[in-house]
């Protein structure tokens, strides 16, 4: 059996003298699209942070592509894409150098056709490609951000809240992305409080509920995917 | 390393792209070469014109028509400290000490002790020259350039982002120390080329110059690494300005200022005036050479009387004048050399006092190590005091040897009342050209060098605490990369 590219057991993490994510379990297979959803608070971007090494876990186990975090963050940085729920771009740099300058950090420099395919993909108007990121909305730094994680090419990506701050139209491009990624065999753990956008995608969504995954779904091979009213009962008694 | 290089590479984009910093290394630039051009020229020309007068006051000295010898002693001459060859990078304590110094009979001058109203202010801040620059304003300038270096970018969520990139703490503080350090590099440019200029017109001194700016590159080098340790240490970009501002502040301004007081009370200095009537009474209790119950010079005369067989000084075959000066600047000069021993001990402590304290300031250090490499150190200094006192005894000396050898006694007593016994008294202009001009070389670079080596050693201090507070700022960023 391959390594899965993402695989968490039992994770505890704590922060201050707070116990968020209490016994978490969770794996992903190559190409499988996971929507983790959760109220205000539930412990989702602590999750992703584990997941990053950013924080150091109490307990559990937890690899990404087979390395274990605590061991090499380093090693495992550089096959997770990650999108943060705020984004930080270089004000004084354009939306090409911020994307130049993070995958070359990143040891993945890509050529501007590359990079130009990347910005036509999330739908970043071609204007803005050249211009300084100091002047971007919300919705244009997200799509650069997202054009930047996909430019990775990483086996893994982690998405904090990718359609927020995204209009109507980029939202469903950015979930026809997601498929072909998934059809590319890349592994998405995606989270969102976006339910419909959520049951329009993933392959299994997960409710984090007191530190762990309370309920999850999975999709049905035919359509509708999910039974979007015990998603929404599921959600709503969840807080 | 390409990691660490497209970091680096990208705090000079920045810095590139932010007016403030351009006109802040601009500023430096300029002002570093203003010092660098009015160092040299007013170097250059006081070199010359010291020069100048040395040779014109030997040449006044040797065109002096005949004269009694005695007269000579209180002729006098002068001796003119020569200008470093380094001297136009850093004029170290010149600025302060005398140059010039007369030279008589019977006395010391002046810029002997002219030292000491200002040796507890050796290390005085002011002066546009290039050390200056780059001990004082090039930190300063790197502070405004790098405060900021690591505290922005967590600030601003992008220190996490780079992380998130497989940035390791390591890269990240490695590319801005090598953007920063770069910079400094730049910023030091004017200053060396001020210093390799100085050395090629001074044959032998490319080796001690190279020393001294690699005592300047390490000195920079430990504020590159200090500013980003501090950078990334600290919570915020405000809290690391005013961290570091203050640091600059003691390290630079308050440690040397307070160690040079310091200095000055653990080992005062006699003030000039004092010194001079410690001496005045010592001179008095040693004996009155005119007065003939001094008991000090009738013993001299019994002595001589002995020496040569004869019972009255009109019947020495040499001119008892004469003796009786010799020993009078024998007395004088023992009693002159005896307080300058002790004032050049004090100075002396006093800087061995400040060398020391350079554990305290890596500028006192380096401040230590350019004066001494340049020759402009105040043992530098008392070298040349002393050397010009030693030209001075063995000048006058010789002027009484002609009195006592060649001006007999009863010319001498006679030569108020007989114009024609005065005429035979004097020594023919001749003898004038004869006598030996002051002369001084400073010392050899292997000589400075090894002095270099205490200061070269506390900045290689300095230096391991820089890269100390680096580590550990690495192990922060580790920890704190959520
Ligand atoms: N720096 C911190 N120190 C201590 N506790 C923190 C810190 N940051 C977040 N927390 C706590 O961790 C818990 C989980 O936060 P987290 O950001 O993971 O929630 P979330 O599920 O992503 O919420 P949201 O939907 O609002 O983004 C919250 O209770 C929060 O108060
Ligand atoms: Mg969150």
């Amino acid at each position: 059996m391959p390594t899965p590219p993402l695989f968490i057991a039992d994770l505890v993490v704590e922060r201050g003298d707070k116990r968020i994510v209490d016994g978490l379990s969770l794996s992903l297979a190559p190409g499988e699209i996971y929507a983790l959803l959760g109220g205000n608070g539930a412990g989702k971007s602590t999750t992703l942070f584990a997941i990053l090494g950013f924080l150091e876990r109490q307990g559990g186990s937890l690899t990404v592509g087979g390395v274990d975090v605590a061991a090499n963050p380093d090693a495992v940085r550089r096959q997770v894409a990650y999108l943060p729920e705020n984004v930080a771009l270089y004000d004084h740099l354009t939306a090409r150098e911020n994307v130049d300058y993070f995958l070359k950090v990143a040891g993945c420099p890509r050529s501007r056709a590359d990079v130009d395919a990347g910005f036509e993909g999330v739908g970043l108007a071609a204007a803005a490609w050249d211009e300084r990121a100091a002047r971007f909305s919300k919705g244009m730094r997200q799509k650069t951000a997202i054009a930047l994680a996909l430019l990775r090419e990483t086996p893994l990506m982690l998405l904090d809240e990718p359609t927020s701050g995204l209009d109507p139209a980029a939202a469903g491009d950015f979930h026809r992305l997601l498929e072909t990624l998934g059809r590319r065999g890349v592994a998405v753990l995606m989270v969102t409080h976006d339910l419909l956008g959520a049951a329009d995608t993933a392959d299994r969504i997960g409710l984090i509920q007191a530190g762990r995954i309370a309920r999850e779904w999975t999709a049905s091979p035919t359509v509708p995917r999910f039974d979007l009213n015990a998603l929404h009962s599921g959600f709503a008694s969840a807080r | 390393m390409t990691q660490m290089i497209a970091i680096a590479a990208a705090e000079l984009r920045l810095m590139l792209r932010s007016r403030l910093a351009l006109i802040g290394l601009a500023a430096l630039l300029l002002l570093s070469g203003i010092a660098a051009v009015t160092s040299a020229v007013q170097t250059a020309s006081a070199s010359a014109t010291r020069a100048a007068a040395q040779a014109a006051t030997d040449e006044q000295f040797k065109t002096q028509p005949s004269r009694h010898p005695h007269r000579m002693v209180h002729y006098g001459t002068y001796a003119l400290r020569p200008v470093g060859p380094l001297a136009a990078f850093d004029p170290g304590v010149d600025s302060f000490t005398g140059t010039v110094l007369f030279l008589e009979g019977h006395r010391q001058n002046s810029a002997t002790f002219g030292a000491a109203r200002e040796s507890s202010d050796l290390v005085r801040f002011g002066q546009l020259t290039p050390a200056f620059v780059l001990q004082t304003l090039a930190p300063l300038l790197l502070v405004f350039l790098g405060f900021a270096t690591v505290a922005r970018e967590r600030e601003r969520g992008s220190l996490r982002a780079l992380s998130a990139h497989g940035a390791s703490a390591a890269s990240i503080l490695g590319g801005k120390v090598l953007a920063l350090g770069g910079v400094a590099l730049l910023a030091m440019a004017p200053a060396l080329m001020a210093l390799a200029w100085a050395a090629l017109r001074h044959p032998g001194e490319g080796g001690i110059a190279t020393l001294i700016a690699l005592a300047y590159g390490v000195y920079l080098l430990v504020w590159v690494i200090g500013i980003t340790a501090i950078s990334a240490l600290a919570r915020t970009s405000q809290g690391a300005l005013v961290t570091l501002l203050a640091i600059w502040a003691i390290v630079v301004v308050l440690v040397p200022r307070a160690a040079a007081g310091w200095a000055g009370v653990a080992e005062p200095l006699p003030s000039r005036v004092d010194t001079e009537f410690a001496i005045a009474a010592d001179l008095r209790r040693m004996g009155d050479s005119h007065n003939p119950d001094d008991p000090h010079f009738a013993a001299f005369k019994q002595r001589i009387l002995k020496q040569y067989g004869v019972a009255t000084v009109d019947e020495l075959p040499v001119n008892y004048r004469g003796l009786v000066g010799a020993e009078g600047e024998r007395l004088t000069s023992e009693l002159f050399a005896l307080y300058a021993a002790r004032a050049d001990a004090i100075q002396l402590g006093q800087s061995a006092r400040l060398e020391t304290l350079g554990v305290l300031s890596p500028a006192l250090a380096v401040r230590r190590a350019s004066m001494v490499g340049a020759a402009t150190d105040v043992a530098t200094h008392l070298a040349f005091m002393n050397r010009a006192e030693a030209y001075r005894y063995q000048l006058i000396q010789r002027l009484n040897g002609l009195q006592v050898t060649q001006v007999s006694s009863a010319d001498d007593r006679a030569r108020s009342r007989d114009p024609l016994a005065d005429q035979r008294t004097r020594i023919s202009a001749d003898f004038w050209k004869t006598m030996p001009q002051f002369q001084l070389a400073p010392s050899a670079p292997a000589t400075r060098a090894a002095a270099m080596l205490p200061a070269m050693a506390l900045l290689a201090f300095w230096l391991a605490i820089g890269v100390g507070l680096l580590w550990l700022a690495r192990r922060n960023l580790d920890q704190t990369a959520a």
